[in-house]
């Protein structure tokens, strides 16, 4: 799942307490009073099923991954064992690759495009119809996106048959020898309509003027980039890298699809954690069930994002330029 | 700067300006034409198809879709769809809203702690939990139920609702309510009668978003739902590229099953666009 409050989390803690209102008067008045009295009563519904379903099992997958388990049977310890087949197997060391390539390289992609757009898009006709057009794909399931990108790298699909009639006879097997370029691609363009709708809700908080005095100075539009848009959104950009990172670890179904079936996986080349978790419990045509073994692939993937996400809001620490 | 000199730079700019645009217009084109090609095809057939991608429809074949509808089972996909998502979309916002609430407005410092720690599971992927989730649910005795699959949506979702609609409800003046205290109304009452009402479009915001994202997952009902006769319509997609694969490729047929699957989502957009462009970039773009 999307994740946009993650960057307004990362704000969340000092200016929000600092912007609570006293409700006039202390803990005393009629409103705190109530409020105070149903502060569990309101919680703890919520407080139950989020410990229960997510920080239960979050914890859980830590000790799971120290042991070998087939989800029937009595688990058996095994230490550490788990981590250190893990560092050698070829397949989940392509998924981690896999998962790093998508996190940085799709994501490098996806920023520079919506960018790009963005700036383009700024003070365009019909900015409104072209941001919505845009956006469309990250509302529709990635399966169908996915079927749709199949195709059109597919032998005899879009692009083969319209390179076959310009002539082209020495046609590349797309999705046959490159079937992870393609799937990368695939993720650029599913995932650029969100970032781009971010970045420009950003840059309409900038002043307009700041853009006409860098037209009368003679700014060239890389010039309005780094001197204007990029300083003034450097917020919004640190917030949607972190958006970014977790989302990014969280890409399962455009990947699934192109193994075609709900039995049958993709290759194991264009995995990434996700996938390899799902390809070495339950999916499949034989499931594997080996459930530590996938544990300590999900304690891995986590400690990753916990390492990347800190590392990020470390590097995006800046003052924010006041207007 | 002379004033030739910035003349010459504005023209510049200009030209780079129409090249820019002009690349704009070509990503919105390319996602108009695959729509569009999707829809166009699902009324050829499949050798139509592969005889050339490119073409148009010389006859249509609108019993593409009607064969899809049969095959797939869409039908009952779509009746447990809706109903998972409504259920738990409403579910979500239900339990998410007091809690929200209630650690906006009080000033304890455990309603700031309780608050992260809710909050950060908005960056927990799912397969990092979906083993011991498994077991759980298995041990609930709520594997392969439709009731168990929105007990776990909800509960997913909580942390992404709880904060939105937190960050909400703060913003909201204190005035209404404390008057409602002082004539004697319960917090029970003052939620329901003046917070609720006040709160509306947020909670309609959490409420579109949920169903949005609960209307194309796939991973945990994957795990979570065996049988057919319960499968969400993502599985049911899922299980009708199977059934072609199988019993021949019929590319129209699946054009036509997608087509079902996107026209609801197409039809919710057109009417419900901005508040969805504006929901999902609530959070991260203020």
């Amino acid at each position: 799942m999307t994740a946009p409050t993650i960057g307004a989390l990362t704000r969340a803690g000092p200016a929000g307490s600092a912007r609570r209102r006293g409700g006039g008067g202390g803990a005393t008045s009629p409103l705190q009073r109530r409020r105070a009295m149903m502060f569990w009563p309101f919680l703890l519904p919520a407080l139950v099923l989020y410990t229960v379903f997510m920080v239960g099992p979050t914890v859980a997958s830590f000790w799971i991954s120290l042991h070998s388990w087939d989800g029937i049977n009595e688990m058996s310890w095994r230490g550490l064992t788990n981590f250190q087949l893990l560092l050698a197997d070829p397949v989940f060391r392509t998924a981690l690759v896999n998962t790093l390539v998508i996190l940085f390289g799709v994501g490098a992609a996806v920023f520079a495009l919506s960018f790009a757009l963005t700036m383009m898009l700024r003070d365009m006709a019909g900015r409104r119809f072209a941001r919505a057009v845009i956006f469309f794909p990250s509302i529709v399931s990635p399966l169908v996106l996915a079927i749709f990108w199949g195709f059109l790298f597919q032998h005899g699909g879009l692009l083969d048959s319209f390179l076959a009639d310009l002539g082209v006879a020495d046609r590349p097997n797309f999705l046959g020898d490159h079937l992870w370029l393609v799937i990368c691609v695939g993720m650029v363009w599913m995932s650029t309509g969100l970032y781009v709708t971010i970045i420009m809700a950003g840059v309409d908080q900038i002043p307009p003027y700041l853009y006409e005095e860098c037209e009368l100075a003679g700014a060239s539009a890389w010039q309005r980039f780094r001197y204007v848009t990029f300083p003034l959104t450097w917020d919004v950009i640190a917030t949607t890298t972190v958006l970014w990172t977790v989302s990014s670890l969280k890409i399962f179904d455009f990947i699934l699809a192109f193994g075609g079936t709900t039995n049958d996986l993709p290759p194991s080349g264009t995995w990434n954690t996700a996938l390899f978790i799902y390809g070495s419990t339950f999916g499949g045509r034989v499931p594997l069930y080996r459930f530590g073994y996938a544990s300590a692939a999900a304690v891995v993937t986590l400690v990753t994002v916990i390492i990347l996400v800190i590392l990020l809001r470390r590097l995006s620490r800046r003052e924010a330029v006041q207007l | 700067m002379s004033l030739a000199a910035m003349r010459r730079s504005s023209r510049r700019s200009s030209g780079w300006r129409k090249l820019a645009s002009a690349a704009v217009w070509l990503v919105i084109a390319f996602n108009l034409a695959v729509f569009i090609w999707l829809f166009v095809n699902s009324l050829r057939s499949h050798a139509e198809i592969f005889d050339d991608p490119w073409g148009l429809p010389r006859v249509l074949h609108t019993e593409n879709w009607l064969n899809a509808w049969i095959t797939s089972g869409f039908g009952a996909a779509i009746g447990n769809s809706v109903l998972v998502c409504v259920t738990a979309a409403v579910g979500i916002v239900v339990i998410s809203a007091p809690a929200g609430y209630i650690l906006a407005k009080t000033n304890r410092r455990l309603s700031e702690v309780a608050l992260m720690y809710i909050a950060v599971g908005v960056g927990v992927p799912t397969q990092v939990i979906v083993i011991p989730l498994f077991t759980v649910v298995q041990t609930l005795g709520l594997l392969n139920s439709l009731f168990g699959l929105i007990v776990v949506y909800i509960a997913l979702n909580l942390p992404f609702t709880v904060f939105l609609l937190a960050g909400f409800f703060r913003s909201m003046p204190d005035e209404l309510e404390e008057a409602a205290a002082l004539d004697g109304a319960g917090m029970v009452r003052l939620f329901a009668q003046i917070v609720a009402p006040m709160a509306r479009s947020g909670m309609t915001t959490a409420l579109i978003l949920n169903l949005v994202w609960l209307w194309a997952e796939v991973f945990l009902a994957l795990i979570l739902i065996q049988s057919t006769d319960k499968q969400t319509l993502p599985l049911a997609l899922l299980n009708f590229m199977a059934q072609q694969q199988y019993g021949g490729n019929d590319y129209g047929q699946l054009l036509a099953g997608i087509g079902i699957i996107l026209l609801p989502v197409l039809a919710a957009y057109i009417w419900l666009g901005r508040r969805i462009i504006e929901g999902m970039t609530v959070g991260a773009g203020k």
